[in-house]
């Protein structure tokens, strides 16, 4: 598996044609140590509570930095930066969500310079493309939480590939140019000094861009040299008196102006600024030249060239992004950086939790448990319905199936969790069938937009406990495997019960609560009414 | 129009459809890849459907007969 990604909304849709696997919702708990890279995917969340937004936006940088202590620093961890694509500006507060906005970016850039592996990629890039009324469609948000517009995974792939390939690509070192229809208009040869087309009107004014173009790459430390078919006595003359001509013999590291073939030229080139051929990128108006570069030396990067002049602007921007981007901090310049660096000084940067007991403390997490009534019993069916993946059974009722358990005596419990940050409403559901002195766990699942915080655990521990409180002697389950809820195939070994049968997809447990010790985490608050 | 549906829903669903692909009898066809193919076919056939009808898209039939609908509808 190539990725995994960090994410609080449905996203796979985006990422559909790497190989990749998800955390859970908001869901730090588990890291895909085998994963070759990480990716951090957190949008603002979509709530209405300015207040709430903004600090659940400062939560994400908690949760990022406990990440980041918690994944190998030999591995890439691609971070986006946040957007917050639904904004409603009129209303009091949007500037606190501004200022965790700027909060939440640049801390990402302090800790890009803390921690060599963090690449921070600015997803402002790829929306700002976008009016905000393409960037959501809420029909989908509301059913399946994909705040982002699925129509635009296609184009969102492209933007993510070249990124990725920026921040990997080792940056290319020297520019390797031919001169007649490349750097200027003609051939200096038939056309002479003045003839060739450089500076003035089009198309030597295209050239003119061209060559300065080139000259700033030159200041950014890419090492320049020419290969061109020329007599150097009239390249150095053209230099010397054609004042429109920028690039001058000062500004190459090397020359090659001669009639020898340009691939024993670019050799000697490599051996001489003392740099790898897989370095080079060689630029030649001439197809032939270039044909010949690619089957001899197929290590130097040969784009193809425009036909036009007036498409150099085009062409520099693609060469300049593609191999000479310097990939630090995304496309913040300099002087930010060295902002940045202050700032990163300043505050010292460190985790606010030291692991993840510390942080799911902080989430003041309140699980309430009920037993399900006339109102909760339409949910808790629903529930059964669409649970996968976090589900033991995977039983699916109507409510009318429930209320004929109830009527059997059954005790069916929902939980409902509510965090520092919002309510989730019921996400959990225990369905106990009652057997004398012995229950049956005919059911037991949760929703997993809550997951990862050991709210599982902890319910469990409650069913067991209350269960105990009742006077029941024992407890039977069963785990019955479907193609999704594999992440629960060891659950009810982690609370003592054993396996009594284990037969094709169906793995069935008994718990005697007498023997066992149930310990109720502290994390937690219980309400049960 | 069934032929294109099929090909989409095999496209999405990587695996081989049939006349008769449900989302009960086809194991690929989960509540991800359901979304994944209604985007498909909105983009393809042009068309939008409700929340609802996305809900009640369960098999291929019943998504030829809804896009069916639409089109007539037009």
């Amino acid at each position: 598996m190539e990725f995994f990604i960090f994410r609080n909304m449905t996203i796979e849709r985006f990422f559909s044609k790497l190989k990749t696997s998800f955390s859970g919702y908001e869901d730090i708990s588990f890291i895909d140590q085998d994963a070759e890279r990480y990716i951090w995917f957190y949008l603002a969340p979509i709530k209405t509570d300015n207040k709430v937004i903004s600090a659940e936006i400062r939560n994400y940088i908690d949760l990022l930095k406990l990440t980041i202590s918690r994944i190998p620093s030999s591995k890439t961890f691609i971070i986006f930066t946040l957007s917050d694509i639904y904004s409603i500006n009129t209303i009091t507060g949007a500037n606190d969500i501004k200022e965790a906005v700027k909060y939440y970016n640049s801390t990402l850039h302090e800790l890009a310079l803390e921690h060599n592996n963090i690449k921070v990629l600015d997803f402002e890039n790829f929306l700002s493309r976008y009016s905000s009324t393409e960037l959501i469609d809420w029909k989908y948000y509301f059913i399946s939480q994909m705040a982002l517009n699925p129509r635009l995974s296609n184009p969102f792939h492209d933007w993510f590939k070249k990124q990725v390939k920026s921040i990997e690509l080792k940056r290319k070192k020297c520019l390797i140019l031919d001169l007649d229809n490349t750097l200027w208009g003609g051939i200096l040869g038939e056309d002479g000094i003045e003839g060739i087309q450089i500076g003035g009107d089009y198309p030597g004014k295209a050239f003119l861009m061209f060559q300065k173009q080139i000259e700033e790459l030159g200041k950014q430390g890419v090492i320049l040299a020419v290969c061109s078919k020329n007599n150097i006595e009239d390249v150095r003359q053209a230099w010397s008196l054609n004042n429109s001509i920028v690039l001058k013999e000062n500004h190459f590291a090397a020359l090659k102006i001669n009639w020898v073939n340009k691939a024993d030229n670019i050799k000697e080139l490599a051996q001489e600024l003392n740099i790898g051929l897989d370095s080079m990128v060689f630029l030649d108006d001439n197809p032939s030249e270039r044909d010949l570069i690619k089957t001899v030396i197929p290590e130097v990067e040969v784009p193809d060239f425009p036909t036009q002049p007036y498409m150099l602007p085009e062409f520099f921007k693609s060469i300049a992004e593609k191999y000479f981007s310097i990939y630090n901090l995304t496309s913040e310049d300099l002087s930010k950086t060295k902002q940045y660096k202050e700032n990163a000084l300043r505050n010292n940067v460190k985790s606010t939790f030291t692991d993840m007991n510390d942080y799911i403390r902080s989430l003041e997490i309140e699980l309430s448990i009920e037993e399900v009534n006339n109102i909760t019993i339409v949910r808790a069916a629903q529930m059964t319905q669409k649970t996968n993946q976090f589900n033991l059974t995977t039983q699916r009722y109507t409510d009318t199936d429930l209320s004929e358990m109830l009527n059997d005596g059954a005790k069916i419990y929902t939980l409902s969790v509510k965090d520092k940050f919002g309510e989730s409403g019921i996400t959990g559901l225990s369905i106990c069938k009652l057997n004398g002195e012995t229950v049956d766990i005919d059911s037991f699942l949760l929703s997993c937009r809550i997951l990862g915080k050991g709210i599982e655990d902890a319910f469990m521990n409650w069913i067991l406990n209350e269960l105990k409180l009742l006077n029941f002697k024992a407890v039977n389950s069963k785990y019955i495997s479907t193609a999704k809820n594999i992440q629960v195939k060891d659950f009810y070994e982690r609370f003592g019960f054993e396996i009594i049968s284990e037969s094709g997809s169906i793995k069935s447990y008994s718990l005697n609560l007498g023997d066992v010790q149930i310990n109720l985490s502290d994390n937690y608050k219980y309400n049960y009414k | 129009m069934k032929e294109k549906i099929k090909e989409i829903a095999t496209e999405v669903f990587e695996v081989q459809v049939h006349d008769d692909t449900n989302q009960n009898n086809c194991e690929n066809w989960d509540s991800l890849r359901h979304l994944n193919f209604i985007i498909e076919l909105e983009t393809e056939f042009d068309v939008s459907f409700e929340p609802e009808e996305i809900a009640s898209m369960t098999s291929l039939s019943i998504v030829e007969s809804m896009i069916q609908e639409k089109s007539n509808n037009i």
